[in-house]
């Protein structure tokens, strides 16, 4: 099983769907918030936009930027740094908007970066050991180089637990 | 099930359901008259026959089978005349007409919802039912009926004479395709029927023999032993049409004959073949006339029943005027696009560019631009009201649950309809049905007493009164559901909230209107006993949430005593609207213009205070609250003077203040769009905020409620 190498460096989110007989393997997104690596299926991601004009929402929690114009669409904008309690951080050229759908919800999120896109066998992700606050983390897996990444767990922000 | 099937369900499912509706009205008018029509009986006769044809056409069993007996039973009734029931039987006969519409109504939405179907037992149980009435009725004139229950099945006797030898008569054709369908289906005059839409689909051009097999259900027999003939003029269409039907289901074999009685007629050209296939049942030989369904005295039977595909659902429903159904997407993307065009029209015509124009070519400009813009607000109208349908649908369904509950609860109650021709979005119409039902449904189960003798006591006339009303105003349609029962007891109601631990405050605060809008609260429900109806105490707060949904409010009125009056004011439309743009900050905000009395500068030293600060202004000898947007929505803005800013006179359901903006940019026309879902948890709504527009250059709009930003700021304190 080739794919088990687990690094494919394209960022062809919309390639080949993983087949069968591999279930466990996932082809996941890689991006960076704060100084935390973390992952997520391409299953709920539709698409990465940088540099939209995000127009501010009265009257919600601060995690949630705005809403932005995506093509005749209109999308809320939530900011992960600001959902993990993370220092907020000045936008750049490098932050990126991933437009995800959540069974049918569709909403954004702003990381700081976005890395690569990977496979990552699923069972070889383990539970976070820590007692911890953070919900929006359920797990992390190491990739063999001494890099660990954690698995983002998309479906919370639609609970609004954290 | 490939593309055409789809298409073929999906116009089963409109007709259906358009024939049920229609005889479910007038089912409740007759009932009240309590008496069928001969018209009526006729009516339903055919719908029934209708609903079999397709429902067995479209392999749906059980609905095919029961209108087959109802047809059956109404067969006999027409034939022996409706005035031959005793009162005793009809009123048997509509209880039974209205069970029978409900079981074809829920299979229907068994085929919509994709379950499966009832089984056989459940429809035999179900048919026997129609079948014992009809002995009945048809043993107390010791009248043999059998015959009628048998008559409309297949019986050979009237099978055209010159098809039995074979090959049909035709002199035209240049070859025929011979059909078998599969054996034992039942109904095959169907199947044969379906198979020549499906080819005259594809633009074959054909004439079928038998030819009425749609009318006709004696030709299954026919079909059965001599098969189903196709005629062609020419071979290649014939060889085409061959490979057509390879993908046609039901058809055991099918060979191609060539004609031998084809003569020189032949050589005509295919110029005069256009006028005989649009309508090639004329131009076949003349075998018979085409006796539509069963009727074996034709002459006795009033005008001649006309075709069965031209039957479903004319007259008797005011509710359907002449119409085409469209696809309601196709409707909603015209809305869209005619909205789009509003809008760009308005950023062409107030182009900054213009202004470099010389003073002849901008007036010639501006001649053009506004007869454009008629035109755009003709063309906007229209579009709009291309979704509007009248809200009568739904108010006679309500006919029927008050109906069916004054049966059940033995009260005796009159419904009295207002207005029902008033027009609305369907979109609306559609999420307000149940609402109003459930409202209906607790005035009937709640509001109105429990017998006569307790309305003589306390005054009033023993029978109930329920009216339902829809009214226009300039922007909403009003619509309440009145009774003239108990009416509610706001003690009564604070004290259950207190026994479920709902309330907020102490009860002594709670103002009459602010107890009885605890009724909406999840989980509250005053009646004791939880009956079919109503009382599981979920309810109010969904039909709350089911009117905010569609940027309606909901509001209730009761006289303990004297009755019950629940109001719900619904947008005509939320699509496009006037907007004003102002600015606070970086945020740019609409305001709808129907709701801006005026918009003003004023001095700081215009302004009123309040003991706690408040601002007011006094306008046209009256005083009028000041909400600073900025502060309300905290938002940056260097313009916080209100020297510098401009102040919005508002007004909304009777409620006027000023709002409090940093500038105005002007006005425009804007689509209105909800907010994302996920949004929606965060209860914008209670803060004034309404949904959304995308503005000329892209960016992101909000529009403010004018009459929610009151309750959020003024109430709240």
């Amino acid at each position: 099983m080739a794919e088990q190498t687990a690094s494919t460096m394209d960022f062809n989110l919309d390639g080949a769907p993983v087949q069968e007989e591999t279930a466990t393997i996932e082809r996941c997104l890689s991006f960076q918030v704060d100084d935390l690596v973390l992952f997520l299926s391409t299953n709920y991601i539709v698409e990465i936009v940088n540099d939209y004009p995000i127009t501010p929402l009265p009257m919600v929690p601060s995690f949630v930027k705005g809403m932005i114009n995506l093509r005749g669409q209109i999308l809320p904008v939530l900011d992960i740094r600001l959902c993990m309690d993370k220092p907020p951080a000045e936008y750049t050229g490098k932050t990126c908007i991933l437009r995800l759908d959540l069974d049918g919800v569709p909403l954004c999120i702003i990381v700081d970066s976005v890395c690569q896109v990977l496979d990552v066998n699923l069972q070889s992700v383990r539970p976070i050991p820590v007692k911890r606050q953070q919900k929006l983390l359920n797990g992390m897996i190491d990739l063999g180089n001494g890099n660990v990444i954690m698995s983002f767990d998309c479906n919370v922000l639609l609970e609004k637990r954290y | 099930m490939d593309n055409g099937m789809e298409a073929m369900l999906e116009t089963y499912l409109y007709e259906t359901n358009s024939l049920l509706d229609a005889l479910d009205e007038l089912l409740v008018n007759d009932e009240k008259i309590g008496d069928f029509s001969s018209d009526d009986v006729n009516e339903i006769f055919r719908s029934m026959h209708t609903i079999k044809g397709s429902s067995a056409m479209m392999e749906f069993n059980s609905l095919s089978t029961i209108a087959h007996h109802i047809e059956d039973l109404f067969f006999y009734i027409r034939d022996k005349g409706i005035e031959s029931l005793d009162p005793e039987h009809k009123k048997e006969l509509f209880n039974l007409m209205f069970r029978s519409g409900d079981y074809l109504r829920s299979e229907v939405q068994k085929v919509e919802n994709g379950t499966p179907l009832s089984q056989d037992q459940e429809i035999d149980s179900f048919a026997n039912e129609i079948n014992a009435f009809l002995k009945k009725i048809s043993n107390t004139q010791s009248d043999a009926s059998e015959e009628s229950s048998e008559q409309s099945s297949d019986s050979s006797s009237s099978a055209s004479a010159d098809t039995v030898a074979g090959l049909p008569h035709d002199t035209e054709a240049a070859c025929f395709i011979r059909l078998f369908l599969d054996e034992g289906m039942g109904m095959e005059n169907l199947y044969a029927f379906m198979i020549t839409n499906a080819l005259q689909e594809e633009e074959f051009v054909f004439r079928c023999y038998p030819e009425d097999v749609e009318t006709n259900p004696d030709t299954s027999a026919e079909i059965v032993e001599n098969g189903f003939f196709l005629a062609f003029d020419s071979q290649d269409m014939a060889a085409q049409a061959e490979d057509a039907l390879k993908g046609q289901a039901h058809i055991r074999s099918y060979e191609r004959l060539d004609n031998p009685s084809k003569k020189a007629a032949s050589a005509k050209k295919t110029s005069d073949k256009a006028p005989e296939t649009s309508a090639p049942a004329d131009t076949a030989p003349a075998s018979k006339p085409a006796v539509p369904a069963p009727t074996p005295k034709p002459a006795e039977t009033k005008a001649p029943v006309t075709p069965v595909a031209a039957a479903p659902a004319k007259a008797h429903a005011p509710v359907k005027q002449s119409l085409i159904s469209v696809n309601v997407a196709k409707l909603d993307s015209l809305l869209d696009i005619v909205g789009e065009l509003v809008i760009t029209e308005s950023m062409v015509t107030s182009a900054p560019e213009l202004n470099q124009l010389s003073r002849d070519s901008f007036d010639n400009f501006m001649k053009s631009a506004r007869q454009l813009r008629k035109l755009t607000d003709d063309l906007q109208d229209i579009a709009m009201s291309l979704r509007m349908v009248p809200i009568s649908g739904v108010f006679q369904k309500m006919n029927r649950i008050v109906r069916d509950m004054k049966q059940k609860l033995n009260k005796d109650v009159h419904l009295i309809i207002e207005g029902e021709n008033t027009e609305m979005d369907k979109n609306i119409v559609d999420s307000i049905q149940d609402p109003i039902m459930h409202i209906v449904r607790n005035s009937m189960d709640h509001g109105i007493e429990e017998t006569a003798e307790e309305r003589i006591r306390a005054g009033k006339d023993p029978q109930g009164e329920l009216i339902l009303s829809a009214t226009h105003t300039s922007s909403e349609v009003v619509i309440s559901v009145t009774d003239d029962g108990y009416g509610m007891d706001p003690d009564k109601l604070l004290a259950k909230a207190a026994d479920k631990g709902l309330l907020t405050k102490p009860a002594s605060e709670y103002t009459k209107k602010e107890a009885l809008n605890l009724i909406m609260l999840p989980g509250f429900s005053t009646n004791k006993a939880v009956t079919e109806y109503s009382g599981r105490g979920v309810g109010m707060d969904v039909v709350k949430k089911n009117i905010e949904s569609v940027g309606g409010t909901f509001s209730i009125d009761s006289e303990l005593g004297a009755g019950t009056t629940v109001t719900m004011r619904i947008p005509l439309t939320l699509a496009i609207m006037d907007g004003m743009k102002v600015t606070v900050g970086k945020s740019i905000f609409t305001i709808p213009i129907a709701n801006i009395r005026q918009s003003l500068k004023v001095t700081s030293d215009q302004v009123i205070y309040d003991d706690y600060g408040n601002e007011m202004m006094e306008l046209m000898g009256a005083f009028y609250p000041i909400i600073r947007l900025h502060r309300f929505f905290s938002l940056e803005t260097d313009i916080t003077n209100l020297d510098e800013g401009i102040l919005m006179w508002v007004e909304a359901n009777d409620h006027s203040y000023c709002i409090f903006v940093d500038q105005l940019i002007g006005e425009q026309q804007v689509v209105v769009k909800p907010f994302p879902t996920y949004l929606n948890s965060f209860d914008l709504k209670n803060y004034g905020i309404n949904g959304c527009t995308i503005l000329g250059d892209g960016s992101i709009s909000i529009i403010l409620d004018v009459f929610g930003l009151h309750s959020a700021v003024i109430d709240e304190k």
